[in-house]
């Protein structure tokens, strides 16, 4: 009985620890998890149509490529088209029935790019799709499993999924010796992959960081630097900053961690209150608030190119070191007034080891 | 590995001369991470270990004459440059010694930090390269028979 309990408790244990070793990728909405040392390698910055993809580690020609596309925007947006939808909006008005998504003809012409690339390569693309199918128990989404071999081999699945509205296509591309290793990523790929926010919250995870931010903020702008990530979020004039500084043991050799926040904070700090807290994580978080300054509303407004929608009139910035991972991690967050508990929803889902 | 003559001339145009739109050679990445680098054996360098820093010291080359030379004395030319190296580069440095690869370099280099592995393979190229160029190191390729040796 107790070598039963032992083993079952070595079997949690390793499973456990292969849980925290897996990647953790997510953009624009789209999450999914990978094995260990994967990362992402290219990306694109909208929201409504875009791309990611992530590389295997080291020699390995293994990648998994994700395409999105938003089902309700057309192909070529008219100014009729944002017209329509803003006086839509003012007037309450629900957006207009779509057709419904035709997966078939989606796959068709992602197959005839991969095709093209094949024909480069001299090789004949050969192509096998399965029917489509209702996943989910809420039948929210629509499917259709895929596979081809030609220039390399892969396997990937389109779907549609009704609550976002995207049409997303996600395949594993492998060459040479690494065709075996397909399926078994595949299958891990498709478990795990989301094409949505979960409880209002995008999942932003790349290079060790995992950051939760509110659905309703955009990414403006990003850094991924080696040993530096900078993403900037903005929902009109209000805005998230996540910064992450790697080689904190060399860095902190000459700062204290306030005194780098003070010198890489967009704001003024000496004027805002300052303590010392606690986090969920253990770490010993420094945090600053308070009421923004006059010209640092107006460098918001400048920020968010002349709007004043969710005027921002509070601070709320924080810095922590993370001696396990050794890095350095800062949130940075212009707020409405109302908007008080999005600082601690913010910290709550920034993972740092 | 010595580089070819041609392929230097063309990186040279196709750095200098962008118009001309010369593509670099391509580099095969795995065999590149099969690279072992190797320090000039002329450098001298020395840890400091209070701060961490690695100081490299490269001869200055007053080759090229008497009239040279004279002016280099005239002028108190030092005979040597220091180059400052941090704690992540001077970590490197020691490693650059023609036994190790750079693929060994780099997964060194990212558990000794805690570094992401594709980070520490960006910076830890990026840098072996910089010293490559500055002529501070060299690289050997892994032959056939060095690999029968282990």
């Amino acid at each position: 009985m107790s070598e039963t309990t032992d083993i079952q408790a070595v079997n949690e244990a390793n499973a456990l620890a292969e849980t925290a070793r897996q990647t953790v990728v997510g953009w624009q909405g789209v999450r999914c998890t990978l094995p260990p040392d994967w990362n992402v390698t290219g990306f694109s910055m909208e929201r409504e149509s875009g791309y990611l993809r992530i590389d295997a580690p080291s020699d390995s020609t293994l990648t998994v490529q994700i395409r999105w596309t938003d089902a309700g925007a057309p192909d070529v947006k008219t100014p009729y088209y944002f017209l329509a939808r803003k006086v839509r909006r003012m007037l309450h008005r629900p957006e207009p029935k779509q057709p419904a998504v035709d997966l078939k003809a989606n796959l068709d012409k992602f197959l005839k790019e991969i095709a093209k690339q094949s024909k480069k390569s001299k090789e004949r693309l050969d192509a096998h799709s399965k029917p489509e199918r209702v996943e989910r128990e809420d039948e929210k989404r629509r499917s259709i499993n895929f596979n081809w071999t030609g220039a390399g081999k892969g396997q990937g699945k389109i779907w549609h999924c009704q609550i976002c509205n995207r049409v997303l296509v996600a395949q594993v591309v492998g060459m040479g010796k690494d065709i075996n290793a397909i399926p078994g990523i595949a299958s891990r790929l498709f478990q795990s992959l989301e094409d949505h926010a979960e409880d209002g919250f995008d999942l932003w995870a790349l290079y060790d960081l995992q950051a939760g931010i509110p659905d309703g903020f955009r990414l403006e702008s990003q850094k991924l630097l080696s040993g530096y990530l900078h993403l900037s979020f903005q929902r009109g004039a209000e805005r998230i900053v996540i910064d992450r500084w790697g080689l904190a043991n060399i860095t902190l050799k000459k700062f204290t961690t306030a005194e780098w926040f003070a010198n890489h904070s967009l704001v003024n700090l000496k004027p805002m209150q300052k303590r010392d807290e606690t986090a969920e994580s253990g770490h010993e978080i420094t945090r600053y608030s308070g009421k923004l300054s006059l010209l640092s509303r107006l460098q918001a407004i400048r920020q968010a190119k002349l709007s004043l929608r969710n005027m921002p009139t509070r601070f709320e910035g924080g810095v922590w070191h993370c001696p396990e991972s050794n890095k350095m991690y800062a949130i940075q967050i212009w707020r409405q007034t109302r908007a008080e508990k999005i600082w601690e929803e913010v910290l709550s889902r920034c993972v740092c080891h | 590995m010595r580089v070819p003559l041609k392929w230097k001339l063309y990186s040279a145009a196709g750095r200098y001369l962008p118009f001309l739109k010369i593509k670099p050679p391509e580099v095969d990445r795995k065999a590149a991470m099969t690279l072992r680098p190797g320090r000039n054996a002329v450098l001298r360098w020395e840890a400091q270990e209070e701060s961490g820093k690695t100081l490299l010291k490269v001869p200055v080359n007053l080759q090229g004459g008497r009239f040279r030379k004279r002016i280099a004395q005239w002028m108190k030319v030092p005979k040597e440059r220091v180059v400052e190296l941090d704690e992540v580069g001077g970590y490197v440095w020691e490693l650059c010694d023609g036994k190790h690869t750079v693929e060994q370099i780099v997964q060194a280099t990212a558990n000794a930090f805690k570094m992401n592995r594709r980070e520490a393979e960006v910076s830890v190229t990026m840098f072996l390269q910089m010293l490559h160029e500055r002529n501070f190191i060299g690289f050997y390729k892994k032959t056939a028979k060095s690999a029968r040796k282990g």
